[in-house]
């Protein structure tokens, strides 16, 4: 029975790509899989190695291009194996998960301009965190393969959580960078309305901020206004790619959120379309309803001007009642987004009556500039919604002797936002809870003399999850007004079309969820007047929604592939990647409200320039990469970043398995005494490798905590082993040496600084490194026997070292320096012993994979067919790895040989 | 004994962007050490060559060869020239 391949090996470190290599040249198919962007393990990432001092790129490079060019090996890299089954036979079944890289790895140049462009800064894993590199980088100069890898883990909240599809975290990073007509025009790749949602949008995504579990979230829409201010003001370009003509019509009915949004993205595909509008003046509810002091008209008039500058005809006063003569007039498809313009009836005795207005009416008399009497009367406004709150807050400016809002659930229930209904009542609108209509009272001229109410009393909850209002018998009263605006629900306005698509009890219009098809195929539907009444950004999400369906549907596509949003990242473990946040005050709210408004003057102050800024600044780019395509934007190779890409998982089948995992270095702060973390300027030997590497972080070897040359530098031996306080009693083998390496180096480079070593002992056993430690000890390192006790930090950030002298007759010592480097041992990766499912790779007492005969037999494991190699079984150094990798081949060799031949044995 | 508290480096890093224009700025009058752009912005000077590296590392800024005579180099705007 035929294999995928013979041997799968995890990881790809030295030993890793030694076994894999040498099971390659015997013929053998291999497959390796590495977690990481690129092979090479560690090794790649040293300055040198001892004691040749050979340049560990050097020496790296040929071996990691050899692994991925052999023509017996498969690599994976950004991949994982996710689990290993052994079957009966003996042969294993291993699940492996490719990462999405999102640029494919075939057009991809290596030419690093998506890395410049990034917009997002992270620690740099592969320089010990000791510089940033960027959301989309390549692993380091020498990667093989040099590709790039955007690391990101999924939809930021805020991003998830905008229904008009708006990449919010993309927008705040290229403001943080100081980008902002990059930010406005990524708005405007959802959406023309930017001005508009900077203002008058409820801001879902800052409901659903990662910051808001700390301090408080990040002005997200003000952000949004700022950036169409700014344009506004610089009166740029708006700089978005459109399409070439393509020769179709598409004729869109009503000009609210979701016909504008979808008529400027079907303009930028090349459709000819023209927007008719019924009302005088385009715009829908944000233009005829949303007071001024909230979205003035303005900036929905520019947001307009958007949609005309791509060539699209807005022609109003256009009611349409036939959408079958569209399709006559030529029109290739109609889409009908035509809102709910009209107010639900109170549907009590006295509707009639001279005073009482729709709460829609009545804000589209003021938006259009037409008379409404309410100046030195009383007003009652029924309803608890957002358009009550609107109707009750321009009355009140238009000079209401009171304004009282009539609903009847309570405050808790209201379905107005709370802002909103906080800011009425800052302003002197008063409201009476639970209580309903039930007659409007009138004077014998037929004007209206008050609202005839019942008191109500809260139930269970009924379907909207709400407490159901049930009236209280002998209640009644009479709330005395003269004028009474009804705000108790919008209805859209389809009876004309109810003849030619279907239509829903509730006048709602019937339309595919997904595709926003109507019953007849070239008429689609969108936003209210299919769902009722919702809000602006979901409008706009259908908007771009129907623009897509009708793209796909014209140009024969399937239906399909509009929502390609990545799952959203977990805010736990957002917040858990750093272990302490500092505070930053968020920015403080912009509303200025005085208690009886007389104009219609934005309530909302902009954030300036610096508010912007450092708004901004406090984004926690929960997703990391933040959606801000800047990559896409640079990339010369056309389709080469797909920020939609997905994971793929596979399950290939193998004779045996190489575990090749590796170690995990120690934790230096686990020694609270020596500082790490706590003071800059100590660091780890990983770290000092890096600052000696040629690819190094800095421009030569600096302190972290300044950026001074140091001129004297200790090493702290055996930082983590040797060292049962912190559960390791295990010699890490290579540290003295790669102490003693770079002693030597430093020397090299900085021959005026003095280097002083903090030993126990120097365990030098190898051929020629006792040689080696001599040699450093000619140059003029200094060796001090003793153990380090406590390092603590001067003003300067100088170090003091207190120690114990043992050859000087065991006196404790201190000592300052400028720079400490404490030599960490290592650690299992105990991520070995979890690839295996059914049954368990042993480990040793200490939990690196145990070898059960590793006198004899080194590389065997407790599962037959599983092998390990290098520092997974133990520490090694890189000569000892390659050795031990070596082993591991034949071994697993032997193994294909004995199982394949006893499969050819006739039965 | 320094009494600062150190933040976390990702905090540190994610706020280069947000630093960049300021230690621009900083540089306009001319290269300046670590420590100098410190003082000139207000922040720790351990952040600040976390957000130096950085900018070094993508071409916004480079160091001026050789270091002062107390050990510290000194950093430029990556187009500023030497004055005539």
């Amino acid at each position: 029975m035929s294999m995928d391949y013979d041997v799968l090996v995890v990881g790809s470190g030295i030993g890793g790509m030694e076994s894999a290599l040498k099971l390659g040249d015997m013929g053998y198919k291999v497959l390796v899989v590495e977690k990481e962007a690129s092979v090479g393990g560690r090794m790649i990432l040293l300055s040198k190695v001892f004691p040749t001092l050979d340049c560990a790129s050097c020496i790296s490079t040929p071996k990691m291009a050899a692994t991925i060019h052999h023509p017996n090996l498969t690599v994976l890299t950004y991949s994982e194996v996710q689990g290993i089954r052994r079957d009966a036979a003996g042969r294993f079944h291993a699940k492996v998960r490719q990462k999405a890289r999102y640029v494919d790895e075939v057009a991809c140049t290596g030419c690093q301009q998506c890395e410049t462009a990034c917009t997002v800064a992270v620690p740099d894993q592969f320089n010990a965190d000791l510089v940033a590199r960027r959301a989309a980088y390549i692993a380091f100069p020498q990667a093989v393969p040099k590709k790039a890898v955007i690391d990101r883990q999924g939809s930021s909240p805020c991003t998830f959580a905008c229904p008009a599809g708006i990449e919010a975290h993309g927008y705040v990073s290229l403001i943080r960078s100081g980008e902002y007509e990059k930010a406005h025009r990524l708005v405007l790749d959802a959406t023309p309305l930017v001005g508009t949602l900077g203002r008058a949008c409820y801001a879902p995504c800052e409901a659903d901020c990662t910051r808001g579990s700390l301090e408080g979230t990040l002005p997200i829409r003000r952000l949004k206004r700022f950036i169409s201010d700014r344009h506004a003001e610089t009166g740029a370009d708006l700089g978005i790619d459109v399409a070439e003509p393509n020769g179709r019509r598409v004729a869109v009915v009503g000009s609210g959120p979701a016909g504008l949004t979808a008529a400027w993205q079907l303009a930028r595909k090349g459709y000819a379309v023209r927007i008719l509008e019924a009302a005088p003046e385009p715009g829908g509810f944000l233009r005829l309803a949303i007071p001024s002091y909230r979205l003035p008209t303005e900036v929905v008039e520019r947001d307009i001007d958007n949609v005309r500058a791509l060539g699209v005809e807005i022609v109003t006063n256009t009611p349409v009642r036939d959408l079958a003569a569209l399709k006559a007039e030529g029109y290739d498809a109609v889409l009908v987004a035509t809102g709910t313009p009209r107010s639900t009836d109170l549907g009590v005795p006295g509707e009639d009556r001279l005073g009482v207005l729709g709460g829609p009416e009545f804000l589209r008399k003021v938006k259009l500039g037409q008379p409404v009497d309410v100046a030195g009367r009383r007003v009652v406004v029924v309803g608890g919604g957002n358009v009550a709150m609107d109707a009750a807050r321009v009355a009140l400016r238009l000079g209401a002797a009171s304004v009282t809002v009539a609903y009847r659930r309570g405050r808790f229930e209201m379905p107005a936002h709370h802002v909103e209904a906080d800011d009425a009542e800052k302003e002197g609108v008063r409201f009476s809870f639970q209580v309903a209509p039930k007659e409007v009272e009138g004077d014998a001229s037929g004007a209206v003399s008050g609202l005839r109410c019942l008191r109500m009393v809260l139930g269970e909850p009924d379907a909207s999850g709400r407490r159901r209002p049930e009236p209280i018998p002998g209640s009644e009263f009479v709330l005395p007004c003269e004028v009474i605006i009804g705000a108790i629900g919008m209805t859209p306005d389809t009876a004309a079309f109810a003849s030619q698509v279907g239509v829903e009890r509730r006048g709602t219009l019937r339309a595919d969820p997904k595709t926003l098809q109507t019953d007849v195929p070239y008429i689609f539907a969108a936003g209210d007047v299919v769902n009722g009444a919702t809000d602006i950004t979901r409008a706009v999400g259908e908007g771009r929604r129907a623009a897509h369906m009708i793209d796909r549907w014209l140009t024969a596509g399937t239906m399909d592939g509009f929502d390609l949003r990545l799952p959203v990242v977990d805010k736990a473990q957002v917040l858990a990647r750093q272990q302490q946040y500092t505070l930053r005050p968020p920015t403080p709210e912009g509303v200025t409200l005085s208690a009886a408004p007389l104009d219609f003057s934005e309530v909302e102050a902009p954030l300036s320039e610096q508010e912007a800024h450092e708004a901004a600044g406090r984004c926690m780019d929960c997703g990391v990469c933040s959606g801000c395509h800047e990559c896409v934007n640079v990339c010369p190779v056309d389709g080469c970043i797909d920020l939609n890409a997905r994971d793929r998982e596979s399950e290939v089948e193998v004779g045996a398995v190489v575990v090749s995992t590796g170690y995990k270095l120690f934790a230096a702060d686990l020694k609270p005494q020596y500082g790490f973390g706590k003071y800059r300027n100590v660091i780890t030997g990983m770290q000092m490798d890096r600052l000696l590497a040629p690819t190094r972080p800095f421009n030569t070897i600096l302190r972290p905590g300044d950026g001074k040359v140091p001129e004297r530098i200790a090493y702290v031996m055996c930082t983590g082993s040797r060292d049962e306080t912190v559960d390791n009693p295990l010699c890490s083998k290579f540290c003295c040496m790669y102490s003693i390496k770079q002693n030597q180096l430093i020397m090299g480079a900085l021959p005026l600084a003095d280097v002083t070593v903090h030993y126990m002992d120097i365990r030098a056993a190898g051929k020629r490194y006792d040689e080696f430690y001599e040699q450093s000890k000619s140059m003029g390192a200094n060796y001090i026997k003793g153990r380090v006790a406590k390092i603590t930090e001067k003003e300067d950030g100088n170090l003091v070292l207190r120690y114990e002298d043992i050859e000087s007759g065991g006196q404790l010592v201190e000592a300052e320096y400028d720079l400490v480097v404490l030599a960490v041992g290592v650690q299992p990766n105990r991520d070995a012993a979890r690839l295996f499912v059914g049954e368990e790779l042993a480990e040793d007492p200490y939990y690196y994979v145990a070898e059960p005969d590793e006198d004899l037999n080194p590389g065997l494991t407790s599962i037959p067919g599983v092998f390990v190699a290098g520092a997974a079984s133990g520490a090694k150094d890189i000569v000892d790895s390659i050795l031990h990798a070596g082993a591991a081949a034949a071994q697993a060799a032997a193994h294909l040989e004995r199982t394949q031949a006893k499969a050819k044995v006739p039965a | 004994m320094s009494t600062t508290t150190i933040r976390e480096i990702r905090e540190i890093v994610r706020e280069e962007p947000v630093m960049q224009p300021r230690i621009l700025q900083a540089l306009e009058a001319g290269p300046l050490t670590v420590p100098e752009i410190a003082r000139a912005i207000g922040c720790p000077s351990d952040e600040v060559l976390l957000w130096v590296m950085g900018m070094r590392r993508y071409g916004k800024i480079r160091e001026i060869k050789e270091p002062s005579r107390d050990g510290y180099f000194r950093y430029a705007a990556a187009n500023w020239e030497v004055p005539a």
